[in-house]
């Protein structure tokens, strides 16, 4: 078990918006047993990870490539879940569908992953998080040449704490496209480093995370151009109700090589009450001259008008806020390319909404 | 029979009196007009009711069908049979047009006890509805309003009155951004919808060319926040002739 001592404070400026006293609580009850996910994909290749050890019998990969292997980051809670994990190996011009369930009874669960994608390897990849007690997961995400990931990430059904840091390297032309949805009742910290190295890499990292009641949810993404031509996006949306706080901090950086990078970042709060609160911290470090980065941050609430001309056409009040508040979500969960899996996002905020409003 | 009856209406904005002992009576069948000049409180009225939050009745009553009007959520007044066309439709980004009026339609219904449309159900009436008005089909599947020019977004109240087919119209500035030939379409569209015995409308216009098309049976002048002249038709040429300062005076 990992020491109080060892975890960051929110006297750590990275980490100042993080409810850590939601992870320590979390920790300290008792593991209860915890129900797997129906998969959203039944025909993908599945991964079924309990309590931090990946489950055979429930699992059914067979045609992956899965190996032991060493995982490490410096991360303040990433390293925490650093050691003995798996690597999963995808061919060059493979085409791989992968769903993880990552299921924590309580208590802590460290689960390291490693996912190498050989040239223009193609993986869609869902995760879901459920249960209770702190889940802390580090994945590195090695991206070859024209490789490309698309991958949707959700937090449902879950209580306790989730901590989640990825680390991804995207290798010339390769595409990594990555959308959180933070739906549970779980306070949650979605960390990121992504790294374009090669030249024309795509990344775009974003979601929507819904908190309510005491809870709080954030993420911290840093993307880093290293090379020319590169293009990221990061578009977070949060819906925070109650006396929730969400807490969306994204950074671009564009190396002094890195000229003609285009970098959008585009994060909105709604404030469902006015006891919630939404931090938001877009920062932008750019040492290249030939550059095209746009940023928009803003934080506001239901639009008065909107409610009031649906209400004087017959919609019911919380029906109308829930109609406003779905579309404000659907700018981050529409950027997943997978129908079926797109719309399994879409009902799982539906639900939120349903107990929110 | 009566429909609506407004009897001494006071509202405020922020403390701010706007209608100051406002009287209207209007019986089914029937098609008034209220003209005025800007800031008269034309929108007020619509909006109080309407039951807009922030307007706050002070005094007076009002009836629709008989019951309290002002006790009603908004969507109760909709679904009790209330249309509001806009002065300013909204822009609602991410929410399409067929969605929004299908939602509000199926809202309405499921109050009245009435069984909800199908989605084809409701794509055919909104299609059939949406033509009669001369709107492209594919504009019910944008997001509402979004985009529209001041015209479209007023031929778009129309349709969707023309598909929730309420009992009792209030039409502020329905005509302006409208050019010639679109003023005659939502003409014959309101008459088409809204000129039944069973039925009432009140239009709020600035200028006299919309009811060369919707001949209103009642003319009102409201001028700062009361009824000060009511009459046929003819007042309103009367008002185009002479303005109205000369009128209301
Ligand atoms: N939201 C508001 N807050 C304060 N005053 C308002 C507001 N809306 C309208 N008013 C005032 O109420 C009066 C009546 O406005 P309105 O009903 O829009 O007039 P009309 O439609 O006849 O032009 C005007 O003096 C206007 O300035
Ligand atoms: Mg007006």
């Amino acid at each position: 078990m990992i020491a109080t001592a060892e975890l960051p404070t929110n006297r750590d400026e990275a980490f100042r918006w993080a409810d850590l006293a939601a992870l320590q609580a979390a920790r300290a009850l008792p593991a209860e047993s915890a129900t797997v996910p129906d998969p959203i994909l039944p025909d993908a290749q599945r991964l079924v990870i309990v309590d931090g050890h990946l489950v055979d019998h429930l699992s059914r990969a067979v045609d992956l490539t899965i190996e032991r292997a060493a995982i490490a980051s410096d991360h303040a809670l990433g390293r925490h879940a650093g050691g003995q994990g798996h690597r999963i190996a995808l061919a060059p011009r493979s085409v791989t569908t992968i769903e993880i369930a990552r299921v924590n009874a309580g208590e802590d669960s460290h689960t390291p992953l490693e996912i190498a994608l050989g040239e223009d390897a193609v993986l869609t990849l869902v995760e879901t998080y459920t249960g209770a007690g702190w889940s802390n997961a580090l994945t590195r995400f090695d991206l070859a040449r024209g490789a490309r990931v698309m991958r949707a990430v959700r937090v449902v059904d879950a209580e306790g704490f989730v901590s989640a840091r990825d680390e991804v390297v995207i290798g010339e032309a390769a595409s990594f496209v990555c959308v959180t949805l933070g739906a549970a009742t779980a306070s949650t910290r979605f960390d990121a480093a992504l790294t374009l190295t090669g030249e024309g890499a795509f990344a775009e990292y974003g979601g929507a995370l819904l908190t309510a009641a005491e809870q709080r949810q954030e993420c911290a993404v840093r993307v880093r151009h290293a090379e020319p031509n590169g293009q990221s996006h990061q578009l977070w949306r949060a819906v925070a109700a109650d006396r929730s706080t969400a807490s969306l901090a994204a950074a671009v950086e564009v190396a002094r090589d890195a000229q003609k990078t285009d970098g959008e970042q585009s994060l909105r709060g709604l404030l469902l009450q006015r006891t919630a609160t939404v931090n938001l911290k877009p920062e932008l470090e750019i040492f290249a001259d030939d550059v095209k980065c746009a940023h928009g941050a803003t934080v506001g609430e239901l639009d008065a008008r909107a409610l009031f001309y649906m209400q004087s056409r017959g919609i019911a009040k919380p029906r109308a806020q829930a109609l406003l508040t779905r579309a404000f979500v659907a700018d981050a969960l529409d950027r997943i390319a997978d129908e079926t899996v797109r719309e399994a996002f879409v009902a799982d905020a539906d639900a939120w909404l349903e107990r929110a409003l | 029979m009566t429909m609506l009856k407004i009897e001494n209406l006071h509202a405020e904005i922020d403390g701010k009196p706007i209608l100051k002992g406002l009287s209207l009576t209007v019986n089914a069948g029937e098609i008034h007009a209220i003209m005025g000049p800007n800031g008269a409180g034309k929108s007020t009225l619509g909006y109080v009711l309407g039951g807009r939050p922030g307007y706050e009745v002070t005094e007076g009553s009002v009836s629709f069908d008989g019951q309290d009007l002002l006790d009603l959520e908004p969507h109760e007044r909709a679904a009790a049979g209330l249309f509001l066309g806009f002065q300013y439709p909204v822009e609602i980004p991410g929410v399409s047009n067929v969605q929004f009026l299908r939602e509000a339609l199926n809202a309405q219904r499921a109050t009245r006890d009435e069984k909800p449309l199908s989605g084809a159900e409701f794509l055919k009436l909104a299609r059939e509805e949406a033509k009669k008005l001369d709107m492209d089909a594919e504009m019910l599947k944008r997001p509402v309003n979004v985009g529209f020019s001041g015209g479209e977004k007023k031929r778009n109240e129309m349709v969707q009155m023309g598909i929730v087919n309420p009992k009792f119209a209030i039409l502020d500035e329905t005509d302006s951004g409208l050019d010639i030939d679109a003023l005659r379409i939502v003409g014959d569209g309101i008459n088409r919808i809204m000129r039944a015995p069973d039925k009432a409308v009140l239009l709020i216009t600035h200028y006299q060319r919309l009811l060369d098309y919707v001949k209103p049976d009642f003319v009102h002048v409201l001028a700062d926040g009361r009824i000060v002249r009511s009459g046929g038709a003819e007042l309103a040429h009367e008002l185009e002739r002479e303005g109205y300062a000369g009128v209301a005076a």
